[in-house]
């Protein structure tokens, strides 16, 4: 065989290859998404067995969440963020069946909760502020180790929360223009709603396990 | 795709309402005031339930080919098994703490 028909032959088994279809029978970038997301989840697990593991350290561990306000704050929290994959679900459902207002119309409602959960995020925080509490410091005079467990944990989730609105705005906006399609608000929404199941570890391990 | 498979809002809707039962059960049961490592317990089995049933309704697991959960699934889970590992290290850190 010559140069020049191994050339052609290389060319049409590349384009082969380049047609082959997806064994996962999915576009790359919904792929690249679910492995982001096993590699974020052990992100999250690591800072969770980090929690575990000073809390179990610690023989002063402080138990400080009442169910005023702290406890209601986070079951508000958690309505608004399971809401949000709610309105992610049908801005998708719309976006597949072609309706693009509607879709960017429920990503944006999907934004303004997370924007709302976010904000109470902060507004507890700050509460958290003025009675004493830091990354380490303790008001109760208790282990310090739970400012850094307590704000590091929920600090990463409420990134990815910021994160996730940030995305979902890029997404609307080159979705509206026509430079994105329904499979790029498919694929955010996988984010938004490991966001979502993240929080069911977060509240009741951070919340929960620290009420009295 | 196999992606293009959904389960309809009214399924959405009962998943949705669904977790809000179970979050509103872990409250309950925290203010039971059970032992922490029992609470611990029934907490993480609840919390994986909602992750489950999430990934696959909610992300759409259940609608990918197979390949796909078995490609994610079981590497994610071995990596947080084999973090177990530092618990031993924790209590000895509690016990040497205890003696002093």
């Amino acid at each position: 065989m010559s140069d020049s028909e191994l050339t052609m032959a290389a060319h049409g088994a590349g384009h082969g290859a380049a047609l082959e279809e997806s064994p996962y029978g999915m576009q790359s970038k919904k792929l690249a998404m679910w492995l982001f997301i096993a590699s974020d989840a052990v992100t999250f697990a690591v800072a969770l067995v980090a929690y575990g593991y000073l809390r179990i350290g610690s023989p002063d561990w402080t138990r400080p969440f009442n169910f005023w306000p702290s406890i209601a704050n986070g079951l508000v929290m958690t309505f608004v963020l399971l809401s949000s994959s709610l309105t992610m679900l049908v801005a998708v459902r719309a976006a597949k069946a072609g309706d693009k207002h509607k879709s960017i119309q429920w990503i944006g409602f999907t934004m303004l909760l997370g924007i709302i959960f976010a904000g109470l995020h902060l507004r507890e925080w700050f509460h958290m502020f003025a009675d004493g509490w830091g990354l380490f410091h303790n008001p109760t005079g208790g282990s310090i180790d739970f400012g850094a467990a307590f704000f590091s944990v929920t600090g990463l989730h409420l990134l990815h929360v910021t994160s996730g609105v940030v995305a979902l705005a890029v997404i609307a906006w080159g979705y509206n223009r026509g430079r994105l399609d329904q499979n790029h608000v498919e694929t955010t929404s996988l984010y938004w709603h490991f966001v979502d199941i993240v929080w069911m570890f977060v509240f009741p391990l951070m919340y929960l396990m620290n009420a009295h | 795709m196999a992606s293009e498979r959904d389960p309809g809002m009214s399924t959405y809707v009962a998943i949705w309402a669904g977790f809000l039962a179970i979050v509103g059960i872990e409250v309950f049961i925290t203010y039971q005031h059970p032992a922490t490592k029992r609470l611990l317990a029934i907490l993480l089995v609840l919390a994986f339930i909602e992750a489950g049933i999430g990934l696959l309704y909610f992300m759409h697991m259940k609608y990918e080919r197979k390949i796909l959960f078995w490609t994610i699934v079981p590497i994610t889970v071995f990596v947080l098994f084999m973090m177990d590992h530092v618990w031993a290290d924790a209590y000895r850190l509690f016990y040497l703490r205890m003696s002093q």
